[in-house]
């Protein structure tokens, strides 16, 4: 509620002092922003549900081979930092784009695919260790005896009526870290790799408009007011793009983690 | 643990072979863009000229391909242009790139270990002044919560009407609001808005800025909370209440001095925390073993934020600006290089982890 107020305060605010084409941008990228997170969070519910279940049957089936290779490419992800993976995928999509291979809605699609793949660990982690939990009760020995499947049990049971709340909280942190990541490797790609890389057919987003140069000086400014305190009233009215980015770019990821907190104190997680 | 350790030097062996082999056996060169042409031309392209602009050297490729081609001239024609077309990017590229494209040799190498080193050092002290600040904040926040609620029930008959609390609550809330949003800004929004007034490329700030940015210490402080909050609820709190351990958190030393069972500035700010006599010191020592699991994650998190502080900043020296730059080069060998460093990095990381785990289960668990 926090979250969607202040965004709209400040809309307000920049629909009276910023100019329009600033505006358009502006909206644009967060647009942009909160549609990739938001495909980053279904591809990794998705990616997460389906290798969980995969590592759960090859346990089940004592099918060693298979558990063992995924297992150990999965710790090997999860050792290639985030930014890394994703700052290297996001070259590679740029030069897709740059070929004239894909285009569009499908370099969103990509985008959030290739975050998703290096953030789905921790959702993983959080659905096996619900699954080992309940399998230690005896809710799940009394259900296998009365012949349901052992599919329904983990799906149904298990995942969906007993941890959706906890996938639930994990998806919302899940979003704050697609945000943070989104916005640090499109900053990084416009600030350090501009000429490799053609940032002109990349969706705009936060991190690449905070990187262009007037939204630069904009945050500089704030500097400039730290010891110049009687400038502070320009700093809303003259660098209003940079700071709106900024602001929008912290307060959302500050709003994401109290969310993810309420949310998990009100459940009791 | 034998496992554990098997599995992680597999993986350093699996990505160590596989990236080496790639930096010194694939052709990076095939991997530069060259504009495009059509096969015979590109099959043609490396025929021995030694100046493009050369009239005569024109001129006798072209009466070479007609004696080989027979009855194709306009083809022909068309053949010789774009293999000097060819060339000439060829030539012009290079010319552009002279300064640019390196390959990885002795020098470099050696030159890529010193960032490396420091890219490390900075490394660890962002990591363990992270795993201090993280104990200390938590356990601050737990103990005055508990402090104030026994100061609310201790003045719950007579509760004190003061205006001035409400103000000073309001202050309260808006200083929070602010260190939270500093907390959790990208350290690169940080770092731009204070560049001008100071020098952002030193090792110093970017200590800072790993340590107060990204929102590490928040998140992580805010988990160990969560720990010493859900162990503060389990049975053995009461177990040690009935064995006489001291529970309150406001309790003031004793007349002798004795710290026995007290909870003052000085234990929760010291670098190895006990609170002997008192129930939360096994409450912290059960929080603790569970954040130490959570370590992994913290340092995997801890490198994308100083990746991204290196970066962002385009701070010169430092191993990941070297990255980045090489990846603008298209020095994808010096790359690699430094991804797997990188990556030995997280997985020493995690083996140290697992390591100090397992020793620390070996005294809990049967």
């Amino acid at each position: 509620m926090i979250w969607v107020l202040g965004v709209a305060v400040l809309g307000i605010w920049d629909i009276m002092f910023l100019n329009k084409p600033a505006l358009l941008r502006v909206t644009n990228g967060f647009i942009n922003t909160i549609i990739i997170c938001l495909l980053v969070v279904i591809f990794t519910l998705i990616l997460s549900w389906g290798l969980t279940l995969g590592l759960h049957f090859f346990q089940y089936r004592k099918i060693r081979s298979g558990y063992i290779v995924l297992t150990f490419i999965l710790n090997l992800v999860r050792s290639v930092p985030q930014i890394i993976g994703v700052l290297l995928s996001y070259v590679i999509i740029a030069a897709l784009i740059t070929r004239g291979w894909i285009g569009g809605a499908g370099v969103f699609v990509l985008m959030a695919f290739c975050m998703s793949v290096f953030i789905f660990m921790e959702m993983v982690d959080l659905m096996r260790e619900r699954i080992s939990h309940f399998t230690k009760l005896d809710f799940y020995n009394a259900m296998k005896v009365c012949g349901i499947s052992e599919k329904r049990i983990i799906n149904s049971d298990i995942l969906w009526k007993n941890s959706r709340i906890h996938i639930f909280n994990k998806l919302i942190s899940v979003f704050g870290s697609a945000v943070f990541l989104q916005c640090s490797v499109d900053f990084i790609i416009s600030v350090g790799l501009s000429t490799g890389v053609n940032t002109v057919s990349m969706p705009v987003t936060l991190g690449s408009l905070l990187a262009k140069m007037d939204s630069k000086q904009d945050i500089l400014a704030i500097g400039n007011t730290l010891f110049n305190p009687g400038y502070l009233p320009q700093l809303f009215m003259q660098h209003l793009q940079g700071l709106t980015v900024a602001f929008l770019i912290v307060f959302s990821l500050f709003c994401i983690y109290s969310i993810s907190n309420g949310y998990a104190e009100r459940h009791r997680l | 643990m034998k496992s554990k350790l098997t599995e992680h030097i597999l993986g350093l062996i699996f990505v160590s072979i596989i990236l080496l082999s790639v930096i010194f056996f694939f052709d990076f060169d095939s991997l530069q863009s060259s504009s495009p042409a059509s096969s015979e031309a590109q099959l043609l392209s490396g025929v021995p000229i030694t100046n493009v602009n050369d009239p005569f050297q024109q001129q006798l490729l072209q009466n070479v391909m007609d004696i080989y081609y027979p009855g194709h001239k306009d083809k022909n024609i068309k053949t010789v242009r774009e293999i000097f077309r060819i060339r000439e990017d060829q030539f012009n590229q290079k010319l552009q790139s002279s300064h640019v494209h390196e390959k990885l040799s002795l020098s470099k190498l050696l030159d890529l270990a010193g960032m490396y080193f420091k890219f490390l050092v900075i490394y660890v002290i962002v990591m363990v002044l992270t795993y201090y600040g993280v104990q200390t904040i938590a356990v601050w926040r737990f103990v005055s919560k508990k402090r104030l609620f026994e100061h609310r029930l201790a003045h719950e008959a007579n509760p004190q009407k003061v205006p001035a609390r409400k103000i000073s609550r309001f202050l309260s809330s808006f200083f929070k609001v602010i260190a939270y949003m500093i907390l959790f800004s990208p350290a690169y929004v940080i770092a731009y808005s204070i560049r001008t007034e100071f020098n952002t490329d030193s090792s110093i700030f970017m200590i800072l800025l790993g340590l107060i940015s990204n929102g590490l210490l928040v998140m992580y402080s805010n988990k160990f909370y969560a720990f010493l909050v859900a162990e503060s609820r389990k049975g053995y709190v009461e177990a040690g209440l009935v064995k006489n351990l001291e529970y309150r958190y406001s309790f003031p030393k004793d007349r002798h001095g004795n710290p026995c069972g007290t909870i003052d500035w000085k234990s929760i700010v010291r670098p190895v925390k006990q609170f002997k006599c008192h129930i939360f010191d096994h409450i912290f020592r059960n929080a603790h073993y569970q954040y130490l699991s959570t370590i992994k994650e913290q340092a995997s998190f801890l490198i994308t934020g100083l990746i991204i502080i290196e970066m962002a900043l385009n701070i010169h020296g430092y191993l990941n600006y070297e990255m980045l730059r090489q990846l603008l080069y298209k020095n994808y060998d010096i790359v690699l290089t430094i991804v797997l460093g990188i990556f030995y990095t997280v997985k020493f990381t995690e083996i140290i982890t697992d390591f100090i785990v397992h020793r620390e289960s070996l005294k809990y668990e049967n």
